[in-house]
């Protein structure tokens, strides 16, 4: 498909305001929404926090005043933006059942950039991080039978498999070995850079929902397993933003920021089920296409380069929201036993790794093995969804 | 799909000694129950609506007798919290009324039936979130157990899983006696709540 953003105008600014009644969205049915459709709106969400949040950054780091009040404007519709997409989430729907949707968005977001991902090293980084969410999705399918007694499934429908993922109690690593090699800005594929955009946006948006809901509950297994997954995803954004070229200026990373923006809700667009969500993702393309005009002419204007040297001529294929079973089951089968070490990946339990497992653990079971034994004793079994047989690996069978 | 089923709260293996953890759990069963009916159609359709309507019947009953008596007295502002609880429940009971009239199967049995899903479901989460929490505030744990143990009384009272051998008797009753059998849910909470 020939769609190029920077040939495309949208909405001027000027009439992108919304008042109290357009921003008062009807929020998706958690009982009858298709699955992916909540999918598209929590990682949406989460590119929306992150336009918001660099704009700040950006904003704090500006001295002219006219810069520091275009930046406002602009930011003030993302932050419209951003009430809109979230406030499609329903009231009724519980923080755990959210949080088992957002490990289905990171489960199925990452194996598909995964997937899609041209260069090799950063593929590997998405293929090592997508076997930890998967683990985590299954723990949290655990504690919230515990707690709701609600399925998983009922949330992810057989689109996403549950069960054992890389044990999470080995996902505490030295934080120096979360740290990855960047991209080279000149030499990666434009793709690359929007993958890398994505996913650091999407796992630091996890992290900021782990980190502010986890305490709301008072059930003494919930608060510790929010709270050592929540650390998980500290280590997460470590890795995913450690592969974003720290070399791209403020601009260039403020028009890669827009043009991300403005592929997803295409991508988005072009696959929604909802009419009624496909119409804002279809409205915010047109704010989004005008925004990336905006962010082109300040980087004319500062750092005296053409967008076009640094974007794709034209959008890739769009990102979809679709099963990765098998891709994942072939993870499970080959990678589930590595680790980092340094900016590599390495099989064996390094002297690092084990000084921080033994340090973190303290002799004890992580909440997220205490949540499997006390869902053993409520229900004598545990909460899986194997859609396509056993697990892959002989050792995660349930016994 | 797998075959898991998630037992009714009271069944599995919890201790229940905190009302609202079992009260939750309650919740989930019954939003479980939904989804079963939906799912199905004809006899198996007939027969899950039964067991949702009995839970339904238990359920709201034990947390009329037990949980919002207390809140009323217990709470600060507690008899408002409790006056909008009781508020949703009058309507979600005048949308199961109305869905009582029609067959399983009629074409606009799905349609009520969603209406009252939609209204137990958000009466579920006020309930949670503006009433529970502060009943968990505001007791001890002698007390929430207390309170646990009535609400399972009221269970025992009136089975809401077709035990062996009385499948048929549970398949055939109608929604009809419904009041008898809220009236049995209560006396059984009642005596529970006077010898705990």
């Amino acid at each position: 498909m020939t769609f190029n953003p920077l040939e495309q105008r949208g909405i001027p600014l000027d009439r992108q305001l919304r008042s109290w009644r357009e921003l008062n969205v009807d929020p998706i049915d958690p009982d009858h929404c298709d699955p992916y459709t909540r999918c598209r709106v929590i990682a949406m969400n989460g590119i929306e926090v992150e336009a918001i949040m660099f704009s700040h950054q950006l904003a704090r780091n500006t001295v002219a005043p006219e810069v520091k009040q275009q930046l406002a404007r602009t930011r003030y519709i993302e932050a419209q933006q951003q009430k809109v997409v979230n406030w499609l989430l329903p009231g009724v729907a519980s923080v755990l059942e959210t949080t088992i949707a957002y490990e289905q968005v990171a489960v199925d977001l990452t194996a598909w950039v995964a997937r899609m991902e041209p260069d090799p090293q950063l593929k590997q980084a998405y293929q090592f991080g997508v076997l930890e969410d998967f683990d985590h999705l299954y723990r949290y399918a655990n504690l919230y039978e515990m707690i709701e007694h609600r399925k998983a499934e009922s949330i992810v429908e057989g689109l996403t498999e549950v069960m054992p993922g890389r044990p999470t109690r080995l996902h505490h690593r030295d934080p120096v070995d979360n740290v990855r090699r960047p991209y080279a800005r000149d030499e990666t594929h434009p793709l690359s850079k929007l993958h890398a955009l994505t996913i650091m946006a999407a796992e630091q948006q996890t992290m900021n929902f782990y980190m502010n809901t986890g305490p709301t509950y008072m059930e003494p297994i919930a608060r510790q397993l929010y709270q050592e997954i929540g650390l998980i995803e500290e280590e997460h954004v470590t890795h995913y933003e450690s592969l974003v070229d720290p070399g791209e200026t403020w601009w260039e990373q403020l028009v890669n920021h827009e043009y991300n923006e403005c592929y997803l809700y295409y991508s988005f667009m072009e696959q929604e089920s909802d009419p009624k969500v496909r119409a804002i993702w279809e409205l915010h393309l047109n704010m989004e296409l005008e925004h990336l005009h905006l962010a082109c002419d300040l980087m004319r204007r500062h750092d005296g380069r053409e967008p076009e040297s640094v974007l794709a001529s034209e959008l890739p294929d769009v990102l979809t929201f679709e099963p990765n079973k098998r891709y994942v089951r072939e993870l499970l089968d080959t990678q589930l036993d590595l680790t980092t070490l340094g900016t590599g990946y390495v099989r064996d339990a390094h002297e690092r790794f084990e000084q921080m497992q033994e340090q973190i653990h303290g002799g004890e079971a992580p909440p997220s093995d205490r949540v499997m034994v006390e869902h053993g004793a409520m229900f004598g079994r545990e909460y899986r969804v194997q859609t396509e047989g056993d697990h892959p690996d002989p050792s995660q069978r349930e016994k | 799909m797998s075959e898991l089923t998630t037992p009714h709260a009271g069944d599995d293996h919890a201790a229940d000694t905190d009302v609202v953890s079992l009260l939750m759990r309650q919740h989930g069963d019954i939003r479980n129950l939904f989804d079963e009916v939906e799912a199905a159609d004809g006899e198996e359709r007939r027969d899950a609506f039964r067991r949702l309507v009995r839970l339904l019947a238990v359920h709201e009953t034990a947390e009329e007798e037990v949980v919002h008596p207390f809140a009323r007295r217990g709470l600060t502002g507690g008899r408002q919290v409790v006056e909008e609880r009781l508020a949703e429940e009058k309507a979600a009971k005048e949308t199961l009324a109305e869905l009582d009239d029609y067959d399983t199967d009629d074409p606009k049995f799905i349609p009520q039936l969603l209406k009252l899903r939609k209204d137990v479901q958000e009466h579920a989460r006020a309930e949670e979130r503006y009433e529970f929490t502060h009943i968990r505030r505001s007791t001890d744990s002698a007390n929430l157990a207390a309170m646990a143990k009535a609400v399972k009384a009221a269970e025992a009272m009136a089975p809401t899983r077709p035990h062996p051998g009385v499948e048929s008797g549970t398949a055939n009753m109608a929604i009809g006696p419904l009041a008898a059998l809220m009236d049995r849910t209560k006396d059984a909470v009642r005596k529970a709540m006077d010898t705990g």
